[in-house]
């Protein structure tokens, strides 16, 4: 039979792998990819695992893994702002949507605007800067646009809006 | 074990075997599934993970890809009977024994433990790569939840089958044991029985044609080649026409077979266990360790074939030795005189080294013995009673760490009886296996004759960087 040595050869690999897992057991005690998707797709208002929170702020290979099972489920994302900042509106592009955020006025708190023609509307917004990440719910769309007030009472909301305006932040939306 | 993966593939494995506590059986399964050594068709696992997951999209009415992925990573649903106890009685894609999924005339099925396992792969394929395909496959997962029929499965199995192959082409370099095994099967010329003199014939050969293979790694192919004999046997039946529909049942044993394969080697494999043999009291000094480890590499060669186990222990370290001298470009003793072997360990000296183990690790015993068995038990024979004492006093005048410490001593024992009882059974096989041999022909004289054979090869294949 042709294929004899290729299955040897399998087998020979296969068994060789083995060995190896017996002996490559990770004691690093990083979160499992379960724990990770567990925290990448909770709720935005839901309980957080607190050692997943520290070592996605700890260790960049356990935040790099973070990214990837958000960029999984991202309906867009970016990883870093590409657009440009003129102070007064920052404005930028996620996939096939635009962010903006349009200034406070004299008795109204800054408004973050999404608009996209996409077909499924996202649920929430997670944005990224260095080790801070903040997760907020977002509202059904109105007319094709959703609209977030970034109320400075507030907290995660008002950070949410100083985030969006650094260039660094990268942007999911879920 | 040298060859045919690399590291990210075993860290890709022991992540998805950690985080669902995987039996070594279905360790096994994956890590065939993974290479490919699954027979007649090495993508039908990948066919059967497609249903599934069609199948629990049916069940849990998934929305999207992200529901599936919940579902493969969720720990809690990594076994068979808790899958049984989630899904049981949910659907109509569901019967008493497992998940289903109607696909033309007989439909698809699988059982409670089937199920488990192909999460497992499920969770391989999604996680793989550090995760860097996670949006890809999730993509796909979209597709299959928005259609979860016999048709969107087939279409999904079909990118799977690309997906591992490319992983396959990327981590898990098989041709060159690919080369090595035809080269096996056509030197053993149809033979499935091989002698000592096989393998260091089929070695020289190797090393005259320019591959120069290590002794030992052309060694741990003939593992694989006698473990998997029979097999091969099986295999060429099944192929002579009208065979396949006269053995009822061929594909289940031939999937059976290969299982064993991977998972037969004893249930905990000796490197595993001089691994995790924990610090604490020094039972085994590193010495004794890289000696065990070296001389029981070759699992099963050293109860059942003592001559290669020394060839391999006594010349392989002065191959490595060269291979090493080669690659360095330079340090200790010249290519010429390495060549000579006069370096190499010889048989009645290694055979010294492996009495000294097995006595080493019988008296470990006994002490691990008189601690398990307080000082006051009763029932014992006054014999088994002065054997302990004298065990118990023994620790006294034993010079290595932690056995002045009582407790540590207990503890550390306590983790590594077993493992110490096995490496002590295996090292005593080996001490028996190499008195058999020195029965038939005295060490003096066959490590002599070895060590021309050996001399000659290295000096012939090795000659032009000795005179470089």
């Amino acid at each position: 039979m042709t294929d004899e040595a290729r299955l040897l050869a399998e087998i020979h690999a296969a068994r060789a792998l083995m060995r190896a897992s017996d002996l490559a057991r990770d004691t690093s005690r990083r979160p499992g990819t379960a724990e990770l998707w567990a925290h990448a797709s909770r709720e935005p208002s839901g309980p957080v695992d607190l050692a997943v929170v520290r070592a996605i702020r700890g260790d960049p290979a356990t935040a790099r893994r973070y990214r990837a099972l958000l960029a999984g489920q991202a309906i867009a994302h970016a990883p870093l702002a590409a657009a440009a900042s003129d102070g007064a509106v920052a404005s930028r592009r996620v996939g096939p949507f635009i962010l903006e955020i349009l200034p406070a006025d004299d008795d109204a708190p800054p408004l973050l605007v999404l608009r996209s023609s996409a077909a499924r509307p996202p649920r929430a917004i997670e944005a990224m800067l260095g080790d801070e990440t903040v997760r907020l719910a977002l509202p059904p769309a109105i007319d094709g646009a959703i609209l977030v007030a970034l109320d400075p009472g507030v907290p995660e909301a008002a950070r949410l809006g100083e985030m969006l305006r650094d260039r660094a932040c990268a942007v999911f939306l879920l | 074990m040298t060859g045919g993966y690399d590291e990210a593939c075993a860290a890709d494995l022991a992540a998805v075997a950690e985080g669902r506590d995987l039996s070594r059986e279905d360790r096994a399964w994956l890590a065939r599934v993974v290479v490919g050594a699954v027979r007649p068709n090495r993508d039908k696992p990948l066919w059967d993970l497609a249903h599934a997951l069609a199948a629990l999209a049916r069940l849990t009415g998934a929305r999207d890809g992200r529901d599936l992925v919940t579902l493969a990573l969720d720990p809690g649903l990594a076994r068979a009977d808790r899958l049984e106890a989630r899904f049981a009685g949910t659907g109509t894609a569901v019967d008493a024994r497992g998940p289903i999924l109607p696909d033309g005339g007989t439909g698809w099925r699988t059982t409670w433990s089937g199920l488990a396992r192909l999460l497992a792969l499920a969770e391989f394929v999604l996680t793989a790569e550090d995760l860097s395909q996670f949006a890809a496959v999730t993509g796909w997962l979209d597709d299959l939840a928005a259609a979860p029929d016999a048709e969107s499965a087939a279409s999904f199995s079909r990118r799977l089958a690309r997906h591992l192959a490319a992983y396959r082409h990327a981590h898990l370099p098989l041709a060159p044991l690919e080369r090595r095994f035809r080269a096996i099967l056509g030197f053993l010329d149809g033979r499935r029985a091989f002698t000592d003199d096989d393998i260091l014939g089929f070695w020289r050969g190797q090393m005259s044609e320019g591959d120069r293979p290590g002794f030992r790694t052309v060694a741990e192919h003939f593992v694989t080649f006698e473990a998997a004999s029979a097999l091969l046997g099986g295999l060429a039946e099944l192929a002579s026409p009208a065979s396949l529909d006269a053995v009822e049942g061929w594909e289940e044993r031939l999937d059976a077979s290969l299982a064993d394969l991977a998972a037969a080697e004893p249930a905990e494999t000796l490197a595993a266990l001089l691994a995790t043999l924990p610090d604490g009291p020094k039972i085994l000094t590193g010495a004794e360790r890289d000696d065990l480890a070296e001389f029981l590499r070759l699992e099963p060669f050293h109860r059942t074939r003592p001559l290669t186990t020394l060839r391999a222990a006594s010349f392989g370290r002065v191959q490595s030795g060269l291979a090493n001298r080669l690659r360095r470009g330079g340090g200790g003793a010249d290519i010429a005189e390495r060549t000579a072997c006069a370096e190499a360990e010889t048989y009645p000296a290694l055979a010294e080294r492996v009495s000294g183990l097995t006595a080493h690790l019988d008296r470990m015993l006994r002490i691990a013995a008189a601690l398990r068995v307080p000082a006051e038990a009763e029932g014992l024979s006054p014999k088994a009673r002065d054997a302990l004492a004298a065990a118990r006093a023994d620790i006294r005048r034993i010079r290595r760490a932690g056995f002045d410490d009582p407790d540590r001593l207990a503890a550390g024992f306590a983790a590594a009886d077993a493992a110490l009882l096995r490496l002590a059974e295996e090292a005593g096989r080996l001490a028996r296996a190499i008195a058999g041999l020195a029965r038939q022909r005295p060490l003096e004289l066959a490590f002599a004759t070895d060590r021309d054979v050996f001399a000659e090869a290295f000096a012939e294949a090795y000659a032009a960087e000795a005179t470089a």
